[in-house]
């Protein structure tokens, strides 16, 4: 603890050192239109050649020496706003910027260049815009973040029907995923085919894939960061589709105009609707659908006092008739306070429950029943300071705890009439976290991100803790010992020291070169050994079993824009990750409402490395981006491939993805994108024996991963139809569009794995068995669909 | 197990994708392997001959019945020092047969055993144990909904029997239809103290559901279509075996590896892994071996479908 202050205090030392007048300008970025603050505006200030940029909740804080200075307000899509200013005191300058119309293309070039990321001094990190997540309709004709995030260069998946989404080699359990900062734990309705976030509520969404800032903590391979829109302050306003299947609906509006504003947003599933007069299932009371809900108001106290509150709400249902059947979802709730202490910091602090959890439920009737749920929930305080000490310094500090409680299983079976209880302890846990980091401009052409986190993770009880015996690796463990603990005992802790650094060397006009190094600790597993990750998989905590696992790595960047309108912009960026405690299990691993569950997980390293490579034309009628990545995901765990390293089942040596949109006219856009990757390892068999009359596949050389599927490749296309923009002479007041889609154009039958069994048929004694390999396509034929879209 | 039940009813839900889900038959290239010892040794104590079958492992697409491996020595030895020899049957090459006494059984509950096989110079044992069974108290036959969502009902076969109370019981339930084994990887049933796996909280209950009418068959006629498990005049014959812990893991992985129905449930499935062993080579370089070695105490019982 005391090494960390001394670091904080070597850190602000230099901040003090001099005294000369200077005044501070800040205040709130909004767009014009909606009154929805600005995320990551670029505020340049011509005369010194350097500026700042709004922070998450569109404020900004620059102090200068006194001086007349002149400001440009630039953001992707909006116009241009420059300012003249006498800076002789303190300002508060708030800004509304307007959204780009077709006249404005020329002011949208410029305010781009300074959006560039070769100035830019974030690296590892890919800002997605809603418009373009709203341009790239994916499977079903619906526009989804997180498949619109498949696109961006390091983020993969293993297939169709798979939950997630893998970043840089990691598994999916190893992001962080956060809706208003309160951590989501399962992004995917429907087995993966959709993402939990309605796209019409989202504002803002951020990938960091590697220079994590110190304020981020708790996963290895990445944080998704995304932000709910405000609501409109300035009029109601109502969005929606109808798709094929579901149906959105949006409306947001002032409630005290330019002071609080609110928006609801809800989808709605209805295949199951539609298929009940063909579907025997759905008339028996079955059920296939998933819904959500996201809400959130605000409040401008007043000039230094800023309420958010939001929340979300999502359940996809799975029933198999009245009584059987399951269901899962997430919900959190966040509470946000800005507060500015003075003209330099500024405190958000965030209160946020979070909670995800499933429920089974099967049997015949009340005498014989299986019920099941399972949830993780936590409650997070987060105070976070900024403090804009210059215009060459921005601090960060601030702390993170997270109350954890974990239920594996809340389980009862009865049978014939006699039920046993099947749950499993609970248990709890404290997370805590002080980190600081510093944002430091060297010079104009060279500057450096530092920071440094401390995690501390407490495993407490009342719960029985099991002990385990060594064995053979790849064996079961045997239990030697267990401890009964009361409550609020401490059963294990464990401290971690994570830091962060980045920098960036201007080294031409046009040219960066960006270099980081951070080490990330993860508290929290994610439990799976399925093919894919599914949502019944169970999340566990750091134990005296389980160590804590960690992640080193290393990334080394070169940014150009090719062209002096910085229209083309070209990068290069190679990442080497070290990973350390990872979870594997071993063969016959039973994961579920398992008491002695540690003693199935095996533990062993990994490592990750490759080359991401990123073309991206940014505007004009034809614009997109080319995103290639060569990389590799391997582990060694021991008692698995024999000790040796494997490839991870979501490694893909090729991953290559084309995103393109082209403006036809007027009224007539139209959006491809193409996605080649290289086929994820799997196992196949060398031999096969038998046991008690049945098959067995074997593989002589107890080998993992020794194969790959055949590669997936896949074209979408999309067309979309703006509504007349006049009728009958008038300017209409409502918008609307039409969105024609073709998924898998070419109807090809991508692999998701390759399984092997003994033929069904039931044979003769003295016959032979047959065996055979079998290939599943989750997505086997090109899907269709059209979605109508309005807005008024 | 919760987890093959949680999937069986996904590939019946997910209609939507199962729209354009598919599925082939392919034929890919696999590396070659030198074949190994495969011992199949599941001894009970009914009054029968009992067998331990030699085989080799052969290339996975070879579609003939495994070569049968002669020439071993292959003895049981009991916890008391009585030795079980098991010889070489005529005709039936890598079958070792020990016949008991007339009206006499293997062993005794309560007794540990070592296999030992010694075969082409080199030494192969496994070790068991015969555990407790429970007896059957009957066999009942209920309409269960057959056929999701059809709301059409067939009988189903159940057996009824408690576990003792302790904690530990294994067990394989092993069942006949007309005297024809089940014995596809999806009818694998066991039980643990009752319940359904090793890490569960059941004990001295009655055997619960799905296990209990997890001894119907599932078969298909020529169309490819579901037949009801039970007609009129059909018998089911069940047995409980008692097996160790060890045998229980071995037939949980077993089940992972070989019952793949395909479809949605591969969303759930893991990767291909090699089943355990409880079989040692004692050579000190020496060859690789399979398959298993177990004892088991077996109760059973049986009914005829009257309709």
């Amino acid at each position: 603890m005391n090494r960390l202050l001394i670091a904080a205090g070597l850190l602000l030392l230099p901040f003090f050192a001099f005294a000369q007048e200077k005044f501070t300008i800040n205040g709130t970025v909004r767009d014009a239109s909606n009154g929805e603050t600005l995320i990551g505006v670029t505020v340049f200030i011509k005369e010194i050649r350097n500026g700042a940029v709004t922070n998450a909740y569109g404020f900004y804080s620059i102090t200068l020496p006194a001086g007349a200075y002149s400001l440009d307000y630039s953001y992707v899509g909006f116009g241009l706003e420059s300012l003249m200013i006498q800076l002789d005191k303190n300002i508060q300058q708030n800004m509304e910027l307007t959204p780009e119309t077709e006249q404005l293309k020329e002011v949208v070039i410029q305010a781009e260049i300074e959006q560039a990321n070769v100035q830019n001094m974030e690296m590892s990190t890919n800002k997605l815009e809603m418009k373009t997540v709203l341009r790239t309709p994916m499977l079903f004709g619906e526009s989804d973040l997180l498949r619109s995030l498949l696109l961006l260069p390091g983020v993969s998946t293993v297939g169709e029907g798979a939950s997630g989404f893998n970043v840089r080699g990691g598994n999916v359990g190893q992001n962080l995923i956060l809706l208003d900062e309160a951590p989501v734990y399962n992004s995917s309705h429907l087995f993966g085919f959709f993402s939990v976030f309605n796209p019409d509520a989202v504002k803002d969404t951020k990938l960091y894939k590697g220079a994590i800032p110190s304020r981020y903590g708790g996963r290895l391979a990445s944080i998704l960061d995304v932000r709910m829109k405000d609501g409109n302050n300035k009029r109601v306003e109502v969005t929606g589709g109808i798709g094929s299947v579901f149906s959105r609906l949006a409306i947001e509006g002032p409630i005290i105009k330019d002071k609080m504003s609110f928006i609801v947003a809800a989808r709605r599933s209805y295949i199951d609707v539609l298929a009940r007069p063909f579907v025997p299932i759905l008339q028996d009371g079955g059920a296939l659908n998933f819904y959500d809900l996201m809400l959130k108001t605000n409040y401008n106290i007043d000039r230094r006092n800023k309420l958010f509150l939001s929340g979300y709400f999502g359940r996809d249902v799975f029933r198999f008739d009245k009584t059987q059947g399951f269901n899962w979802g997430n919900a959190t709730a966040t509470l946000r306070w800005n507060h500015l202490f003075n003209e330099r910091l500024f405190l958000n602090v965030t209160g946020v429950y979070s909670n995800y959890d499933y429920a089974l439920q099967f049997g015949k009737d009340d005498r014989d029943k299986f019920t099941w749920n399972s949830s993780i929930s936590n409650y997070i305080v987060r105070p976070q300071f900024t403090y804009f000490i210059n215009s060459r310094n921005e601090l960060n500090f601030g702390a993170d705890v997270t109350y954890y409680t974990f239920e594996p299983a809340n389980a009862a079976g009865i049978s014939n009439g006699e039920t046993v209880n099947l749950s499993l302890d609970r248990k709890f846990n404290l997370e805590s976290a002080l980190y600081v980091g510093n944002a430091q401009k060297i010079t104009d052409h060279f500057s450096i991100d530092y920071g440094i986190r401390f995690s501390n993770f407490q495993y407490f009880g009342p719960g029985t803790v099991y002990y385990y015996g060594d064995t053979t690796a790849g064996v079961r463990k045997p239990v030697i010992g267990s401890r009964q603990y009361a409550e609020g005992e401490a059963i294990t802790s464990y401290n971690n020291w994570e830091p962060r650094l980045s920098f960036r060397l201007q080294t031409g006009d046009r040219t960066s070169v960006k270099g980081s190094y951070n080490r990330m600790v993860q508290y929290l597993h994610l439990i799976s050994n399925t093919t894919a990750s599914n949502p019944l998989d169970v999340w566990n905590s750091s134990t005296n079993n389980i160590q804590p696992q960690l992640a080193d790595q290393f990334t080394l960047g070169y940014f150009r824009d090719l062209t002096e309108d910085k229209q083309y912009e070209l990068s290069f960026e190679g990442y080497l990750r070290y990973t350390y405690n990872q979870i594997d299990y071993i063969d016959g691993a039973d994961l579920l409402i398992n008491n002695f569950l540690e003693g199935d997980l095996l533990s062993g390293d990994g490592r990750a490395y490759g080359v991401e490579t990123y073309f991206q034309k940014k505007s004009g009628r034809l614009n997109g981006w080319v995103s290639y990545t060569l990389g590799r995901s391997e582990l060694q765990v021991d008692g698995i491939n024999q000790g040796q390293w494997y490839e991870t089942r979501f490694n893909q040596t090729h991953n290559l993805k084309i995103a393109a949109f082209y403006d036809i006219n007027k009224r007539w856009s139209a959006s491809a994108n193409f996605v080649f990757t290289s086929g994820t390892p799997t196992t196949f068999p060398t031999s096969r024996y038998l046991q008690q009359g049945i098959l067995v596949p074997y593989n002589y050389n107890a080998s993992r991963n020794n194969v790959y599927l055949n590669d997936y490749h896949r074209l979408d296309i999309s067309f979309r139809l703006e509504g007349k923009k006049v009728r009958k002479g008038k300017e209409r007041k409502n918008s609307d569009y039409w969105v024609f889609s073709l998924y898998n154009v070419y109807g090809r039958k991508n692999p998701f794995s390759i399984y092997f069994s003994q033929a069904d048929q039931r044979v003769p004694a003295g016959q032979a068995l047959q065996s055979q390999a079998s290939q599943l396509s989750i997505i086997g034929s090109i899907v269709p669909a059209v979605s109508y879209n309005f807005k008024f | 197990m919760k987890k093959s039940r949680v999937a069986n009813i996904v590939p019946a839900i997910v209609l939507l994708a199962a729209l354009v889900s598919c599925e082939d038959i392919i034929h890919p290239e696999l590396e070659s392997a030198p074949p190994v010892l495969v011992v199949d040794a599941w001894i009970n104590n009914k009054p029968e001959p009992q067998v331990v079958k030699l085989t080799s492992s052969q290339p996975y697409f070879e579609q003939v019945v495994p070569r049968g491996v002669s020439g071993a020595v292959v003895t049981i030895t009991d916890n008391h020092g009585t030795i079980f020899p098991f010889v070489a049957e005529n005709g039936v090459a890598g079958n070792y047969v020990w016949t008991p006494l007339p009206g006499q059984g293997f062993g005794s509950v309560g007794d540990s055993y070592r296999l030992s096989i010694q075969v082409n110079g080199e030494l192969f044992e496994a070790p068991s144990y015969m555990g407790r069974v429970p007896l059957i108290d009957s066999l009942s036959f209920t309409e269960e909904v057959w056929g999701a969502g059809t709301g059409r009902t067939e009988p189903f076969a159940n057996f009824w029997a408690t576990d003792p109370d302790g904690k530990g019981d294994a067990y394989w339930i092993r069942s006949y239809k007309n005297g024809v084994p089940l014995s596809k990887p999806s009818e694998i049933n066991m039980a643990f103290d009752a319940g359904l796996s090793i890490g569960g909280q059941t004990d001295g209950v009655t055997f619960i559901r799905p296990i209990r009418v997890r001894i119907n068959s599932s078969d298909k006629n020529a169309d490819d279509e579901s037949i009801p498990p039970i007609s009129a005049g059909d018998s089911i014959n069940v047995q409980i075996h008692s097996i160790t812990v060890a045998a229980f893991t071995f037939l949980t992985e077993l089940r992972i590896q070989t019952d793949r129905p395909g479809g949605f449930q591969e969303l759930f499935s893991t990767s291909l892994a090699n089943v355990s062993t409880n079989v040692v080579n004692r050579s000190p370089v020496g060859t690789k071996v399979q398959g298993f070695f177990n004892v088991s105490a077996v109760s059973t019982g049986g009914k005829r479908y009257v309709e």
